[in-house]
């Protein structure tokens, strides 16, 4: 048995009085597709951005990589690739110039760096634009650009934050062939957080949070069956006795 | 510690200054253009004094001015990276968050030094200010050093700034006298002993000090070189340098903006 990539036991987060994440257990293999579904303000975010790290937890524990998040951030950070659900790319800088930043920060040698980064760009379509400034790119390319630097660290555990969040039906449809082919290609494991239900259907596994707490987990089929309903968004339905709102979002 | 990070932090730093012409306009002007006005004003106060020239006199304070302008707003570029979101892919990345505030205060020490040193290369002939090989070397001592203490305290600030648009507070509140309380554009020694001892908490009053030491030790005995003793001077910038430092690391990784922002709403 492999160990688990993620393995989350109690974790929770409080803001001031607010429970933005009560008391979470879940474990992603390695390799896996592991979907969060749920509404905005459902804790996904919190849920990332604590096993990235960037928040501590108010309790329990979740080890990412074998590492404690709360006490080998650095560790945790060395295996982690994560796409925020907004961009983070220096629009001042081309996209060559935020990749090759990337490399820096992750200490990656220029050689290694170089080949690396003319990969990624071709990868993701970016070539052609590769000297432009971020600033002039649509919402398409900016979350290409933000995918690919993701990877470029080639990242044990990549975590995809809402990544199609603001993006037109072409532009998701070309990501999701994107991330298809680099989980095909590099077995790499991901957590994908989003409210749409037709997103999570193509997870190994999904686990369904709602007001901070974990509603379900499985897979998509066994959460229909067990549920004895035909779709996620019903098993969203049934065991949170509410709908995932439609539209844009951005909390979360 | 990672090299490698610092290098790439400090290079971004660079290039972004670059891309902004504007930028670059500015810190190579702003002190000619003191220079020109405050310098014709005061000179006419000083006109009965004839031991030197007011704009002689005025040429370190304004290269002070130069680091402190090009080392503060710099580092409190910072505060764009958290609104942009840059700071959360830096705190993300595998380097400790001490290595950001180093990486941060280096890039903004190298954009001031670099804006000085181009400032002096024109003014000083400008002035007919020749200064000695000692005294240049004292003079880039005194600019690195300066630009160290006062990027490292940028830092603090833009660490616990939320947006920019306490921009306006910053100049008004910390720039503005920090200038002023520095002795670049009067000796601190005439003023009264509250703003003497504010002087004293002022790290732009030391690389100002040690500036004068290096280029106006020919006037020194009249009483318009430096004041303090060199090493004191060093070693208060290193003092403030060290001390941003050391509370900029934590204030950088501080949670908020990220999922807090969204919880505040269903509070």
């Amino acid at each position: 048995m492999t160990a688990a990539a993620i393995d989350v036991r109690g974790l929770g987060k409080d803001f001031g009085a607010v429970r933005a994440l009560d008391r979470l257990d879940l474990e992603v293999r390695e390799g896996e597709f592991f979907g969060l579904l749920g509404p905005n303000g459902a804790g996904k975010t919190t849920t990332v951005h604590l096993l990235a790290t960037l928040l501590a937890p108010s309790r329990g524990t979740a080890r990412v990589a074998g590492h404690d998040v709360a006490r080998e951030g650095l560790a945790v950070r060395r295996h982690i690739g994560l796409v925020f659900q907004e961009t983070t790319l220096d629009r001042d800088l081309t996209i060559t110039e935020n990749l090759r930043f990337a490399a820096r920060l992750w200490s990656l040698p220029d050689r290694v760096a170089r080949p690396r980064i003319d990969a990624v760009l071709r990868q993701f379509g970016l070539w052609e634009r590769r000297n432009d400034s971020v600033r002039g790119l649509s919402g398409g390319l900016r979350r290409a650009a933000d995918i690919a630097r993701g990877i470029l660290t080639e990242p044990r555990i990549l975590f995809l934050d809402e990544p199609t969040a603001g993006l037109d039906p072409r532009a998701r449809r070309a990501l999701w062939e994107q991330i298809r082919g680099l989980r095909a290609a590099s077995g790499v494991t991901v957590l994908l957080t989003t409210h749409y239900v037709a997103e999570a259907e193509p997870c190994d596994r999904v686990a369904v949070l709602d007001h901070g707490r974990l509603a379900a987990l499985g897979t998509p089929s066994e959460l229909k069956r067990a549920a004895g309903v035909d779709s996620l968004e019903e098993v969203f339905l049934a065991h949170t006795g509410h709908r995932l709102p439609e539209g844009e979002g951005d909390g979360g | 510690m990672s090299g490698r990070a610092v290098y790439g932090i400090v290079a971004r730093e660079f290039l972004r200054f670059l891309r902004q012409r504007g930028r670059v306009l500015a810190s190579i002007g702003r002190p000619f253009v003191w220079l020109l006005f405050a310098g014709a004003g005061f000179a006419t106060v000083f006109a009965g004094r004839n031991e030197i020239d007011y704009r002689v006199y005025m040429a370190p304070g304004l290269l002070g001015m130069v680091v402190m302008f090009g080392s503060l707003l710099a580092a409190l570029s910072t505060v764009t990276d958290r609104e942009a979101g840059v700071l959360r892919m830096v705190l993300v990345a595998p380097i400790r968050r001490s290595t950001v505030a180093l990486g941060k205060t280096l890039g903004a020490t190298a954009l001031g030094t670099t804006q000085a040193v181009a400032v002096a290369a024109l003014m000083l002939p400008l002035v007919h200010l020749r200064p000695t090989l000692g005294g240049a070397g004292l003079a880039l001592v005194a600019i690195v050093l300066s630009g160290l203490a006062l990027g490292a305290l940028g830092l603090v600030l833009a660490a616990s700034m939320r947006s920019i648009e306490n921009f306006a507070g910053v100049m008004n509140f910390v720039i503005f006298p920090m200038l002023f309380l520095s002795g670049a554009l009067y000796p601190v020694r005439h003023l009264g002993p509250v703003l003497r001892i504010a002087a004293l908490a002022n790290p732009l009053a030391y690389g100002v000090d040690l500036l004068k030491h290096a280029l106006l030790g020919a006037w020194a005995k009249t009483g318009y070189g430096g004041e303090m003793p060199v090493l004191l001077d060093c070693a208060a910038l290193a003092l403030f340098a060290l001390a941003g430092l050391a509370g900029a690391a934590p204030l950088l990784a501080r949670e908020g903006g990220l999922a807090r922002a969204a919880f505040r709403e269903r509070a």
